[in-house]
C-alpha cells in the first residue's frame, strides 16, 4: 500500500512539474491557420524561414497549422461557436472571409488596419483594399497575392504558330499550337490541372468564360457560351489525355509529359526553380472578349475567440512589412500587396514568373475577374458547376446546349439561395442570375 | 446446460471488466461518430429529419457511377485477392524450401499504405513511368503509351484491380495462412491413409476446414473494398468515382458535411447487407456438415 502511494505521489509530481515550469517562464505562443502553404516545401518555408524570424525578433513563438479548405475553416467556425478558441491569426483567400464574416468567427480588423497605417512604412495597392470590406467591417488585411498563368518549355516555343507573339497568346494561338505539336511529334503535349484537387475549375469560370463572353455567370448559356464550349472541346483533343491526374502542373512539366501548361503560380514555380533556363511563362490567352484572369488576394484576420489578439495583431504586422513581402515572394513566389515591395527585382525563375506576370496584368486588352464573393456556407459549390459542366460536355460528349441549361439552373439557385452578387467583370446584380 | 450455469451468488463481473475498455473505446470512436454521421445525413441545419441529403447524392453527377464502379471493383478484385491469397497461402504452407523467405517478400504489401501503394503503380503506369521505359529500353516501343488516359476506362479499372490485388492480396493470405496451420494434421495423414491424393486432399479436406477463415478473409476484403479511396484517386483521379471518395469530395470541395455522411450510410448499410450475406451463407453450410 505504502509503495502505491509512493507511486502515486511520485506520478503526480511528474505532472506537476511542467505546469510549474509554464508558471514560472511564460513562453508567448500564438497559434496562426491557414489553408495556404499546404504543399510541405512550402510548410517548411513558413515555419523554418518566415515565421522564425519573426520568433527571432519578438520571441513569440507561433505554431503554424495548415490544412484543407474543409477542416480549415470547420475548425473556425467550431472555435465560433463553442466561444473559446486556440486561434490567434488567420490567413486565407479573400473569397471565405464571407463565410467567416456571415458565422461570426472573426473581428472587424478596421484597428489593426490604421495601426499598420500609422506607421507610415507601407501602403496597400487600392484595389486590394477595396474587396477587404465584407458587409461594412474590414475582414482582412491583405497579406499576399497570386495568380494563374500559362508556363511552356522553351522546346515547345519553336511549335507555336509562326508570325504570332507568344506574349500576346490568343485562345486560337494556344489550340493552333497544341495541333502544331500534336502533328510534329503525334503526342498531346498540352496540360491542364484537371485532377480532383487540380484548379481547371478556375480556369473555367476566371479565364476562359469572361474572355470568350465578358462574363461569369450572367453569360454562362449564351451563344457565345455554346461557341467556347465547343473551342474547348477542341482544345481537349490536343490535351495530354493524362490531365485529369494532374493536380500541380510543375510535376507534368518536368517529366516532360506536358511542354505547355496552365496553372496557379505557386503550382509552376517548383519547375521554375528546378531549371529556370527551360521555361517560359506566358500570359493567359486572349479570347474575343479580351484576356481575363483572375486575381487572388489572400488576407489575414484575428478570430473574436483568439486568446492573444494583441500577439496576433504584431504578427499581421510583420507579414505585411514590405520585406517580409519580398521575402514571401521569393520564398513562394506569392506577389507583394504594397507598392513598396513590389520594386524589388527577383532573379531566376522568380524573375521569368514575375516578367509573366506582369506581361498578363499589363497587356492592353487584360480584364481581371475576381473570385464570387457572398455564398457564404454554399461557397464550394460554384467551381464544382463549371467542372461537371466540362465533364459532361467534353469527356461525356453530352449536348452542349442541354447541358448548359441544366447547370444553369444550378447556378441560378445557388446565387438565389444565398442572395449573392455577381462577381467582376459581371455587373454586381443581386442575386446573379445566368441570362 | 443447467450443469455448466454458475452459481447464482456471488456474479462474477471480472468478464465484464473485462471488454469494458473495448466497449468504451468501440462506443467512443465507433458507435458515436456512426450515430452522429447518421443524424448528419438526416437532419438539417434546424434539427428537422429531411431526405434532402439523400436526394441530393442522388441527383448528383458521380452517383451511379460511383456505386457502378465501386461494385465492379469489389467484384473483380476480391475474388482475385482471395484465389491468389489462397494459392500463395497453399504454398506456403507446403513448407518447401525458403517457404519463410518467400512469405516475408509476399507479406511486404501489407506494410505500405494505400495512397503509396497508388503512387507505387502510378509511377510504373504514367507516360514516363517505369513500363514505357523498360518497353523503351526493350526496344517495343518507339513512342511511350499513354496506359492512363480517359479515353481507356477499361485501363484506368485495369490499373485499379492490379494495384489493388497487388496491396490486399498479402492479408488474405495471411488469414488463410493461419487457418491453415489451425487444421491438425491428423486429418491429412488420414485423408493419406485413405489414398486421397493432394488434390483430393486439398478439395474434400483441407477447403471445407478452412471455410472460417475464408468468411473472415471475404467480409474483411469486401469491406475494405467498399472504402476503396486512395488508390483510385491517385490512378484515375475522378474519372473513376467511387463511393468513399464522393464522401470525401462532398466533405472537403463542396464543403457539406451531410451530404458526405448520406454516403457514409451508403457504405455503412452496404457493407452491413454484405456481411449478413455472407455469415447465412456460411451459417448454413454448417448445418448441412453437421446434419
Amino acid at each position: 500500500m505504502r509503495g502505491l502511494r509512493r507511486l502515486a505521489a511520485v506520478i503526480v509530481l511528474v505532472l506537476l512539474v511542467p505546469v510549474g515550469q509554464g508558471i514560472s517562464a511564460p513562453v508567448q505562443e500564438i497559434v496562426f491557420t491557414s489553408n495556404q502553404f499546404t504543399p510541405i516545401d512550402e510548410q517548411e518555408w513558413a515555419r523554418g524561414t518566415l515565421l522564425a524570424q519573426f520568433t527571432r525578433e519578438t520571441g513569440i513563438q507561433v505554431r503554424f497549422i495548415t490544412e484543407n479548405e474543409g477542416p480549415y475553416v470547420d475548425r473556425l467556425i467550431a472555435e465560433g461557436k463553442a466561444g473559446r478558441g486556440t486561434i490567434d491569426v488567420t490567413g486565407t483567400l479573400h473569397g471565405i472571409f464571407p463565410v467567416l464574416v456571415t458565422e461570426n468567427v472573426i473581428r472587424d480588423v478596421a484597428p489593426i488596419q490604421a495601426q499598420i497605417d500609422g506607421r507610415k512604412d507601407r501602403t496597400f495597392y487600392k484595389d486590394l483594399l477595396a474587396v477587404t470590406k465584407v458587409e461594412n467591417v474590414q475582414a482582412f488585411v491583405p497579406w499576399m497575392q497570386a495568380t494563374y498563368l500559362m508556363a511552356a518549355s522553351k522546346e515547345a516555343l519553336k511549335y507555336f504558330p509562326a508570325g504570332r507573339n507568344p506574349m500576346q497568346m490568343t485562345y486560337d494561338d494556344l489550340l493552333e499550337w497544341g495541333e502544331n505539336i500534336k502533328q510534329a511529334t503525334g503526342q498531346r503535349r498540352i496540360g491542364f490541372p484537371v485532377g480532383p484537387r487540380g484548379l481547371y475549375g478556375r480556369f473555367l469560370h476566371g479565364y476562359v468564360y469572361p474572355s470568350f463572353t465578358g462574363s461569369q455567370v450572367k453569360a454562362f448559356k449564351s451563344a457565345e457560351a455554346v461557341e467556347m464550349w465547343r473551342y474547348l472541346r477542341r482544345l481537349w483533343g490536343v490535351t495530354h489525355p493524362s490531365s485529369f491526374l494532374y493536380e500541380f502542373m510543375s510535376e507534368p512539366l518536368l517529366l516532360g509529359e506536358v511542354w505547355v501548361a496552365w496553372d496557379h503560380t505557386a503550382r509552376l514555380i517548383p519547375a521554375l526553380r528546378q531549371r529556370p533556363n527551360d521555361f517560359v511563362v506566358l500570359p493567359s490567352p486572349a479570347g474575343p472578349k479580351g484576356r481575363s484572369f483572375l486575381s487572388v488576394v489572400v488576407g489575414l484576420s484575428i478570430p473574436r475567440t483568439a486568446p492573444n489578439p494583441e500577439l496576433g495583431a504584431r504578427l499581421i504586422e510583420y507579414l505585411t512589412r514590405p520585406a517580409t513581402q519580398v521575402m514571401t515572394l521569393q520564398g513562394v513566389a506569392f506577389f507583394p500587396v504594397s507598392p513598396e515591395a513590389a520594386t524589388a527585382v527577383p532573379t531566376g525563375g522568380l524573375k521569368v514568373v514575375a516578367d509573366g506576370v506582369s506581361a498578363q496584368a499589363g497587356a492592353r486588352d487584360a480584364r481581371t475577374a475576381l473570385l464570387p464573393v457572398g455564398l457564404g456556407g454554399r461557397t464550394g459549390e460554384f467551381v464544382p458547376i463549371y467542372v461537371d459542366a466540362f465533364r459532361l460536355i467534353a469527356v461525356q460528349g453530352q449536348k452542349i446546349e442541354d447541358v448548359l441549361a441544366g447547370q444553369a439552373r444550378k447556378l441560378e439557385e445557388l446565387y438565389r439561395a444565398q442572395n449573392a452578387p455577381c462577381a467582376p467583370p459581371d455587373p454586381a446584380i443581386r442575386p446573379c442570375k445566368p441570362d | 446446460m443447467s450443469a455448466q450455469a454458475p452459481p447464482r451468488a456471488g456474479r462474477d463481473w471480472t468478464p465484464y471488466l473485462l471488454v469494458l475498455p473495448t466497449f468504451a473505446y468501440l462506443g467512443i470512436f465507433f458507435v458515436y461518430p456512426m450515430a452522429q454521421a447518421i443524424w448528419l445525413s438526416l437532419t438539417d441545419p434546424h434539427g428537422q429529419l429531411t431526405l434532402e441529403h439523400f436526394r441530393r447524392m442522388g441527383g448528383d453527377l458521380y452517383f451511379s457511377q460511383a456505386i457502378r464502379y465501386t461494385l465492379l471493383i469489389t467484384a473483380v478484385a476480391v475474388p482475385l485477392q482471395v484465389a491468389l491469397g489462397l494459392v500463395i497461402a497453399l504454398l506456403v504452407n507446403t513448407r518447401f524450401r525458403g517457404h519463410s523467405l518467400f512469405l516475408y517478400v509476399c507479406a511486404v504489401p501489407i506494410g505500405i499504405s494505400d495512397l503509396a501503394a497508388g503512387l507505387i503503380w502510378l509511377s510504373i503506369f504514367t507516360e514516363r513511368g517505369y513500363l514505357n521505359a523498360f518497353l523503351g529500353a526493350a526496344g517495343l516501343l518507339q513512342q511511350p503509351l499513354t496506359f492512363l488516359t480517359y479515353e481507356r476506362p477499361e485501363w484506368l479499372l485495369g490499373a485499379i484491380i492490379l494495384t489493388e490485388v497487388w496491396r490486399a492480396t498479402a492479408i488474405v493470405m495471411v488469414i488463410l495462412l493461419a487457418g491453415l496451420q489451425l487444421i491438425p494434421k491428423d486429418y491429412l495423414e488420414t485423408a493419406q491413409v485413405f489414398g486421397a491424393g493432394r488434390w483430393q486432399t486439398a478439395r474434400h479436406v483441407l477447403l471445407p476446414l478452412l471455410k472460417p477463415s475464408l468468411q473472415t478473409a471475404l467480409i474483411i476484403r469486401t469491406i475494405l473494398a467498399f472504402q476503396l479511396f486512395a488508390t483510385v484517386i491517385t490512378l484515375a483521379g475522378r474519372l473513376v468515382p467511387v463511393l468513399a471518395g464522393e464522401s470525401y469530395f462532398w466533405y472537403s470541395l463542396y464543403r457539406s458535411p451531410q451530404v458526405a455522411s448520406a454516403y457514409a450510410v451508403l457504405i455503412l448499410g452496404l457493407s452491413s447487407v454484405i456481411t449478413w450475406v455472407y455469415l447465412r451463407l456460411l451459417r448454413q453450410r454448417e448445418v448441412e456438415a453437421t446434419a
